[in-house]
């Protein structure tokens, strides 16, 4: 593996998520195919930075500053169209003034539409979302969460999700 | 951004990118080097025939590592990192997984 992202990460940083990353064990990776050519299909977008609509509920930053091991598990719904006047990010864990400044840093709604416009995709999902990247139990997560955006993005008809980490 | 630690927990293609946290995509307001970035993800979906399938993508990132750290120098810390800076000791559970459980932590409050 030839990228080294860690060298942007502070030494303490860094240490610990090698040793995250070198414990983790993927177990069966869920796999399928693209049934479609790119250009026919429809594209959402789940980004890790905690973004939530200024009219929906707050990611739960005053939880995990009380329990530093503990991360909000739960997601926001980001239509189509939303922009960053319109959210704020609440990850403790990032630096969130690049997505305020310009959302599609951390969620390229925008870009996708223009990559619909060019062909290179056939339309953005009306509906987009965010979780918070920072759970380092992520039974929630994995057992409710994702299960509930995965139903959301059925019933929208969304062929393929991209997973922006942020 | 962090390739490893994204393809340890099984995902099941990925495309790896050089670029800081924080910023997945490029800068803010750079509407090409984001198109850019997004496309050659995207690009990744009908070329990945199976599980586990990882491509790095060549873009480079415009400044040193450390000029991109500073840019983020004015954020507080993690509320783990200021555990973890008062109670040393408790480091090794996050370099081993061990993590606390609520109930422990406010029955020791």
């Amino acid at each position: 593996m030839s990228i080294d992202s860690y060298r942007f990460l502070d030494f303490a940083t860094r240490q610990v998520m090698k040793a995250w990353a070198a414990r983790q064990q993927a177990g069966v990776i869920p796999f399928t195919r693209l049934a479609k050519r790119l250009s026919e299909c429809t594209v959402a977008l789940v980004s890790t930075a905690a973004i939530a609509r200024n009219d929906d509920c707050p990611f739960d930053q005053e939880r995990e500053r009380r329990n530093p091991w503990w991360g909000d598990p739960s997601f926001r719904v980001i239509p189509l169209g939303t922009s960053e006047s319109d959210v704020r990010l609440y990850h403790l864990h990032i630096d969130p003034r690049f997505g305020q400044a310009d959302l599609d840093v951390v969620l390229p709604m925008r870009r996708l539409t223009e990559l619909a416009q060019e062909g290179v995709v056939c339309r953005p999902a009306a509906r987009h979302y965010s979780i918070m990247g920072y759970i380092l139990e992520p039974d929630v997560l994995v057992g409710q969460t994702a299960p509930a955006i995965a139903e959301r993005m059925r019933a929208d008809g969304v062929d393929a999700a991209a997973l922006v980490p942020a | 951004m962090i390739p490893d630690l994204t393809r340890a927990v099984g995902v099941p293609r990925l495309a790896g990118i050089s670029y800081p946290m924080s910023r997945p995509l490029g800068n803010p307001h750079d509407a090409e080097g984001q198109r850019a970035v997004l496309r050659a993800t995207l690009e990744v979906l009908p070329r990945a025939l199976e599980p586990d399938t990882y491509v790095e993508l060549p873009f480079v990132w415009p400044e040193s590592p450390a000029k991109a750290r500073n840019a983020s120098k004015g954020i507080p810390p993690p509320p783990i990192v200021e555990l973890v800076t008062k109670k040393p000791w408790l480091l090794a559970n996050l370099y081993s997984g061990r993590i606390p459980h609520e109930e422990v932590l406010c029955a020791k409050d």
